[in-house]
């Protein structure tokens, strides 16, 4: 209320401040040919005045008292200042068409050196943190989803904390495991995930992306071809995203507090039936224990609100209930405050941040802190020498983070109880007197949802330093040498209690509970030497080079402890326990390596560049492996040509085309070159030992990507209307993966150097500006991405690379020679030679062979974004789309299996007769119960593969600015920010198209027991203070 | 100038991009051993206990094969148990599926690496043989249960054999028998013997050999309905080469629950729903009372009243032998026409104990459940192969007319003592008397008024001693093999098995995608294909 009160009286000040202006009206034309130029934007110098010509060159504008200047800024025209006269009120202003001395765009490229867009042979796009920090994620990565074409971000539903599945034109490699390298400030940042659920359960807790704050982001550039990460070798084979923290400007010191407060909401997205209740054999359950065993089971009689004993051996009434989700699952709130100082001066700028994050899940008990810390400073030690650093500290602690898809500790339980079945009475989970868990169903490995909150622990907590160092030596103008460090250090802890009373965990002591406390320290140390040249050849031709070397170490390593059960009831600490493990691990890695870049620009119409990288892999060292297939290079080329220039069109003011051709190598893990053998516990005093499960490899060698990638960038009327196109054919040869072999072969994976992998398609951006007015402008953009992967190459015979599955084990994921990966394995019915269906004596459908059902990435995908801005407003819409991929649902086994699902309505008063046929060819004469044949269906489970399309309202900001005339501000933005709206279209019962359960590609478009997607609502104000 | 600069920024770009002589040491896991290092003995434990992940608890044998002859029963539906006592598929059934085949060949991957890091040690004979041994006993309880499957070229992935094929069963059980045959004789007393052996045996040789004899037995004997000739040429040999002379020769593994090591079924059974759901079933209980065995008070016990009292796995039951009650299978408590109330011999409910406020009656209450205080530590021993099972089948070789030593009358009757003095192997609650055991076998001596009246005697005996020695794998194998004792199959709603009890397991679900070509081959000679009705190449 106090906020609404200020936000007021600031309204107020603002009309009272316009109130002393004076209008000044003029006219602006071309000033070669007379024109009237509509759309040019005229500013009040130093003030967020603004006004935009009409369509005949006229403008007017509220100029306040004290102001004098006006500037006057259109694209393809040189910006101007035209000084206002005392006492004038009218004006008429001339701009030069100078596309070739206009200020040109200028984007960050591999290592961190700036380049003009246009001389680009690739496509970049860039985005700015204003679009991230606003309506914000958790994880900043999920705010570029729909936003950059060709890329495809998807999160997990795994909480505040979860990670983010980053694809740059699809899955560029089977083992990269898909995600771009992130650079911030020049320096590669690890982005590893750490933990995420497979079929077995697990939590997701995070990846290195979602460690930073949004508000300390100037802008993410996405580089998307492989020429443009060429110079990152191996690391960006999926791309790259470089990350531009915000620094200081030079001028007086700032000061910037940024407030946003954020509301998740779970969504249900759950159309179960709600017409038979709990129980088998289409009865209501007559005693308790029935009851009990039934919680899951919706195979009961006609709910008809009699009255009977429920699950717990209380009365209960048999009626449905479906505030569930609504019940289980709280209103999530997230406050997020930064205070930002920053300067500058002729000689260096600074800029210090401090920010603070405090989230509630929509899981209680769960939630995320984060503190961040921000630093930058460069400095001009002298004329020549320039010195930077920055740092960013990171404290952040993932409070139980969710069990994920299995049962022990799941919270999310409670989805599949039986349509009678009140969630609120297995609250509070346990018995009040002995602590024990009250076991809710028929399996105690699906812990209750209460005690999971109530009681389970599962904490991590992380706290990293991201820093560089960098000193530039500029000899002269021309020429430049540069030494960087960059260095990136987690500490994680991570604690996980099965805590005390935990069903499954007793043992015949009557003991119960487990610990699991490890700690992991990681860190990747990056050496830089860089020596620029910039030189002109001719009058017309010019040279840009580069010539570095890279050296790269990674270190991990991890101690753990674990025990149970514990000793003294409730006391969680590892000596508390008894019997106990310990673990460790350490992993070291380098690589060595040289490049060049050489750039020839003729008359600013024509650049070539050429890179080339030497890498040496450790992890491609060992012995017995020959010195020839250790180390490799790779070049890249690309090439742009500014044809526009040479048309001179008055309809076509910008046309570039663009082409290049790259390659990058890559390496595998360390130690997969050679056996190892573990020494592990003793029993009875014999000590025992094992060998890794998954096979090494001594045949490996650095493995390949080649991409080639033609566009073109055309801008017509003004750049109202602006296409850029872009096709690219990736293709990868010789990867390095894991494969799952039959453990009959003595080992569950091998390490394969086989694979090859095609991703090609079209990248298209359609930009436009259909209405520009003087208080009035619509922007808006539409970029499309279609991707067509195959798979060449998988192992040595072309077997199926297996991947991941779901916990109903009956379909998987698989690459697979010759189509899309990852490919869905089902299991089809068993057909006759005349296509019948075959059922079993009891009139069953037969489980038939597992066949490829489609991949689980889209063909096509993109955004559609609007913003429109009027006077001070702004309001930016953006929907995304997502269409070609399919979705291996856990939710639709267990609602078919379970009774859930409003399919399971046919047939449940007089059974179902298959229309099929028995083996010996006979036509079937068996009714079966609802209850066994869609149990049986379920196993077939082609039918738990859905369609993943959809289209959905991705976001909506509405904004407000207010130019006070006031002390203390100088700047106020008030925001108003959603999430996850509305789903638009999609075609997939009871989930979320985008539920997972991990965000590693191998789990892709796997779904199951997890969190239900979340919607949100929040406000975001900015405040610049005066000085 | 600029030529200096030129030339400090290739030198240090080659001195980074060339500096690579550390690398081997760096991609070299500091924290393992190598092949050079590694002590292979340390291999053997960790296969002998991977043979009892393979047989023992959750693996599938408590889950299905235990219920399927009978020896437990469960009337929980739905729950993890319908999969054994119902036929119908519950909880996890896929990975309970696939544990078997799993285990077991991860177990004789460690034995199949022992060979081959003492292949040019000769010093080292004696691990070799033993882990072939113990390999081949693996490889046994995968055919076993999932009939052909890949032998002759498995466990060769460093070889470069990632999709083996399957061999048919007849195959490896021949080509297990030859091996074994030949391994057995080249243990040597007088070489070096296994350093870490899980086994009571300790690596002592001579009780190794007896093992592998003992185990060509077993093996020999599976083979009679498929293959008499080569069942009698291996059983005779067997005994020739000499099989368990006593129960210290009976090969097992203590479990040491301080070092993380526990008994699979006793964790099973501890589960708070087990402990309350899973029963003796009726025929295990019904024959043990019709013989008057002394066994039954030991192994049995009916709980305390109440549903509170029968969850305190500290309060001890009832082992009178004239209140046991077996639980039939195939029933439920859904209030329907296959509710446990319903069944014939219902003993009725366990009424509430008025002294526990709040308790509840207990509905299956009066049925025997096995006794506490002999199976559940997490420290018991689990079995492998005993002498009371070698005798029995040495009296079915006997009344078979083959050539092993005595009658049959003579084996069967050192069975019957030797089963009895069994479980004094898990603590003294299951101790009896060598005097009553040796009087009771003299007591009840074999049937021998024909061969079929001997070979059920004999065969239901085994099934008693692998049943309540928790062997169930053995005990459904044995079953499958002879036919004994004569079991009648359940038929609920939504089974897998036509109402038959299953003949096999279905392979893993995992082979169709990781070995797709030689499991389809393999499932193409299945009669019912790659179900739980069609039967293994020896139980044809």
């Amino acid at each position: 209320m106090r906020k609404l009160q200020l936000f007021v009286f600031l309204l107020l000040l603002n009309v009272a401040a316009m109130a002393q202006t004076k209008q000044v009206t003029g006219t602006v034309t071309d000033s070669k040919t007379g024109t009237p130029l509509a759309s040019v934007t005229v500013r009040v110098k130093g003030k967020n005045v603004l006004s935009v010509a009409d369509a005949n060159g006229n403008f007017t504008i509220a100029m306040p008292a004290g102001s004098t200047t006006l500037e006057f800024d259109y694209i393809g025209y040189a910006a101007k200042e035209v000084e206002v006269p005392e006492g004038t009120s009218t004006l008429s202003v001339t701009m030069d068409q100078s596309a070739n001395n206009a200020t040109p765009e200028v984007v960050v490229t591999a290592l961190g050196i700036s380049k003009e867009a246009r001389k680009l042979g690739y496509a970049t796009t860039t985005v700015s943190g204003d679009q991230m920090n606003k309506a914000r994620e958790t994880n900043v990565a999920l705010s570029l989803e729909g936003q950059v074409a060709g890329l495809n971000v998807h999160g997990t539903n795994g909480g505040p904390g979860g990670s983010a599945r980053i694809l740059l034109r699809g899955i560029s490699s089977l083992g990269g495991g898909g995600t771009p390298l992130f650079v911030i400030n020049g320096v590669p940042m690890d982005n590893s995930q750490r933990g995420s659920a497979g079929e077995w359960g697990g939590s997701d807790n995070g990846d290195g992306i979602g460690n930073l704050n949004p508000d300390d982001i100037e802008s993410m550039t996405v580089l998307k071809g492989l020429s443009a990460s060429a110079l990152y070798g191996a690391r960006a084979a999926n791309g790259v995203i470089l990350i531009t923290t915000k620094s200081g400007k030079k001028g007086k010191m700032t000061v910037d507090y940024n407030a946003n407060y954020v509301v998740d909401q779970a969504i249900n997205n759950t159309d179960f039936q709600y017409v038979y209740g709990q129980g088998t054999g289409g009865t209501k359950p007559a005693t308790a224990s029935a009851s009990l065993a039934t919680a899951r089971f919706a195979w009961g009689a006609k709910m008809d609100g009699s009255s009977f004993t429920g699950w717990n051996g209380q009365a209960a009434t048999y009626s449905p209930y479906k505030d569930n989700i609504k019940d289980f699952y709280r209103l999530g709130p997230s406050f997020t405050n930064t205070v930002s100082v920053s300067g500058g001066s002729e000689s260096g700028n600074y800029r210090l941040s401090l920010s603070n994050l405090d989230n509630n899940a929509i899981v209680q008990n769960s939630g995320l802190t984060r503190r961040t810390v921000d630093l930058s400073i460069d400095q001009k030690v002298t004329s020549k020498l320039d010195i930077t650093v920055s740092a960013n500290y990171i404290d952040q602690q993932d409070k139980n983070p969710p069990q994920l898809s299995d049962g022990p500790g799941n919270p999310n339980n409670g989805l599949f109880l039986a349509p009678n079945i009140i969630e609120k009475t297995l609250a509070p989970g346990y018995d009040p007197t002995t602590g024990h868990e009250v076991v809710f169903s028929d399996d105690n490995y699906v812990t209750n949802p209460y005690f999971v909150v109530n009681q389970w622990i599962n904490d991590v907590d992380r706290k990293r330093l991201i820093s560089s160092i960098s000193a530039k030596y500029n000899f002269n103008s021309w020429i430049y040498l540069m030494g960087r460090m960059g260095y990136d250090h987690q500490n994680d802890r991570y604690l996980g209690i099965t805590p005390t009373g935990t069903d499954y965990s007793y043992n015949s002591a009557g003991q119960s509970g487990s610990i699991n406390l490890s700690n992991v320290q990681t860190s990747e140390l990056n050496l830089d030497a860089i020596l620029g040249i910039t030189h002109k050849l001719t009058n017309d031709i010019n040279l840009d080079a580069t010539l570095g070397a890279n050296a790269r170490r990674n270190q991990s390593e991890s101690i753990g402890i674990s025990g149970g059960p514990f000793v003294v009831p409730y006391l969680y600490t590892p000596y508390n326990v008894v019997s106990y493990g310990r673990s460790y691990g350490y992993n070291k890695r380098e690589v060595h390596s040289g490049f060049y870049s050489l750039d020839f620009t003729y008359k600013n119409l024509l650049t070539l560049s050429t890179t080339g990288r030497y890498d040496a892999y450790s992890t491609l060292y060992y012995s017995e492996i020959p010195k020839s297939q250790r180390n490799l290079f790779t070049p890249s080329v690309s090439g742009s040509f500014l044809f526009g220039e040479l048309l001179k069109s008055s309809v076509l003011n910008y046309g570039k085309l663009r082409a290049s051709f790259a390659q990058t190598s890559g390496e595998g893990s360390p130690y997969q070159t050679a056996v190892y053998y573990n020494v592990g516990n003793s029993i009875n005093g014999v000590p025992t030992g094992s060998f890794n499960s998954t096979l090494p490899n001594l045949f490996l060698k650095p493995f390949t990507l080649s991409e080639f990638e033609v566009g073109a960038e055309l801008k017509f009327y003004n750049s109202r209307l602006g296409v850029d196109v872009s096709y690219f054919n990736r293709k990868s040869k010789n990867e390095i993966m894991n494969a799952t072999i039959s453990p009959a072969t003595g080992y569950t994976g091998s390490v394969i150097a086989n694979g090859s992998i095609q991703n090609k398609g079209f990248e298209i951006l359609l930009t436009g500006v259909p209405v520009r007015t003087r208080n009035f402008t619509w922007n808006t953009s539409l970029n499309i991405t279609t991707l067509k992967n195959e798979v060449l190459k998988t192992d040595a015979a072309d077997n199926n690379l297996s991947l991941g599955t779901y916990r109903p084990l009956n379909a998987n994921t698989a690459f697979v020679v010759g189509m899309a990966g990852p490919q869905i394995m089902a299991h089809d019915y068993t057909y006759d030679s005349k296509g019948n269906i075959v059922v079993d004596g009891s009139g069953l459908p037969i489980q038939g062979d597992l066949k490829p059902f489609g991949s689980v990435l889209p063909t096509l995908y993109g955004g559609f974004k609007n913003d429109f801005t009027y006077k001070n407003f702004d309001l930016s819409i953006l929907i995304d789309y997502n269409f070609g991929n399919k979705i291996l649902s856990a939710t639709k086994y267990y609602a078919l299996y379970r009774g859930l699902d409003k399919e399971t309505l046919v047939g449940r008063d007089n059974g179902i007769k298959v229309d099929g046929v028995y083996q010996d060819g006979s036509a079937n004469t068996t009714t079966v119960s609802a209850e066994a044949y869609y149990q049986r269906l379920a196993s077939i489970s082609k039918v738990n593969v859905l369609n993943g399309d959809y289209i959905k309202l991705r976001q909506i900001t509405l904004g407000y600015t207010i130019n006070p005339k006031m002390p203390v501000f100088s700047g106020i933005q008030v925001s108003l920010v959603a999430r996850n709206l509305v789903t638009l279209m999609k075609h997939s019962d009871n989930i979320d198209p985008e539920n997972g359960f991990s965000s590693l590609v191998n789990y892709a478009g796997i779904e199951g027991t997890s969190l239900p997607s979340v919607r949100s609502f929040g406000i975001n104000v900015n405040f610049k203070f005066k000085n | 100038m600029k030529k200096i600069i030129i030339n400090i920024s290739l030198f240090s770009a080659l001195l980074i991009a060339g500096c690579t002589k550390n690398f081997d040491d760096i991609n070299t896991d500091p924290t393992k051993a190598s092949a050079s290092n590694f002590d292979p003995n340390l291999l053997l434990p960790s296969g002998e206990l991977g043979y009892l992940s393979a047989t023992t608890g959750y693996s599938g044998p408590i889950l299905f094969q235990s219920m399927w002859v009978q020896t437990f029963a469960s009337a929980i539906y739905p729950g993890y148990y319908s999969n054994g006592d119902k036929y119908v598929f519950g909880g996890s059934y896929l990975s309970y599926q696939q544990s078997t085949w799993n285990n077991a060949y991860n177990a004789a991957s460690y034995l199949y690496e022992v060979q081959n890091l003492t292949k040019d040690k000769p010093e080292l004979s004696n691990l070799s043989g033993i882990a072939l041994i113990v390999e081949l006993l693996n490889i046994e309880a995968v055919t076993d249960t999932y009939g052909d499957c890949p032998f002759s070229q498995a466990l060769q992935a460093k070889a470069g054999i990632t999709a083996p094929v399957y061999d048919a069963q007849q195959d490896v059980y021949n080509s297990m028998l030859s091996k074994l045959d030949s391994v057995i004789s080249t243990l040597d007393a007088s070489k070096a013997t296994p350093t870490n052996d899980a086994l009571p045996y300790k690596g002592d040789i001579a009780k190794w050999k007896k093992f592998g004899y003992s185990l060509m037995l077993r093996m020999a004997m599976r083979l009679t309905k498929a293959d008499a000739a080569t069942a009698k040429q291996y059983a005779e040999k067997a005994y020739a080469g000499g099989t368990f002379a006593s129960n210290d020769d009976n090969a097992y593994i203590l479990y040491d629950l301080s070092d993380g090591f526990t008994n699979s079924n006793t964790n099973a059974l501890k589960t708070t729903e087990d402990y309350s759901e899973v029963k003796w079933g009726k025929a295990l209980i019904d024959y043990l009372k019709s013989t008057d065995d002394p066994r039954l008070s030991v192994i049995a016990e009916v709980p305390q009243t109440g549903t509170t009292n029968a969850a305190n796995q500290s309060l001890a039951g009832n082992s009178d032998p004239s209140v046991q009650v077996g639980m039939p299978n195939g029933y439920d408590q859904n209030g329907g026409s296959t509710d446990i109330s319903k069944e014939p011999n219902y003993p009725g409910v366990a009424a509430a104990d008025p002294a526990i406020s709040g308790d509840k009656p207990n509905v299956t209450g009066k049925y025997s459940r096995p006794k506490t205080a002999l199976y559940l530590s997490q420290n018991a021993p689990a079995f492998i192969l005993t002498y009371a099972q070698t005798e029995f089948l040495l009296a079915e070789a006997a009344a078979r007319g083959w050539n092993v030593g005595a009658t049959a009358t003579q084996h069967y009757a050192n069975a019957i003592a030797a089963s009895l003095q069994t479980y004094s192997t898990y603590n003294s609650t299951g101790n009896i008397s060598a005097s009553t055991a040796t009087a009771y076998a003299a007591s009840h001596p074999l049937d021998v008024s024909s061969m079929e009246a001997s070979l059920k005697q004999i065969n239901t005996e085994y099934w008693v001693l692998e049943s309540t020695i928790f062997d169930f794998s053995e005990a459904w194998s044995n079953w499958r093999r002879s036919g004994y004792p004569v079991l009648t199959p359940v038929n609920y709603t939504g089974n897998f098995s036509n109402a038959t009890i299953p003949r096999r397991q279905a392979y893993p679900t995992g082979e169709a995608s990781t070995n797709p070509a030689n499991y389809k081959a393999a499932v193409s000679g299945l009669s019912n294909g790659d179900t739980y009705t069609s039967r293994v190449w020896w139980d044809k």
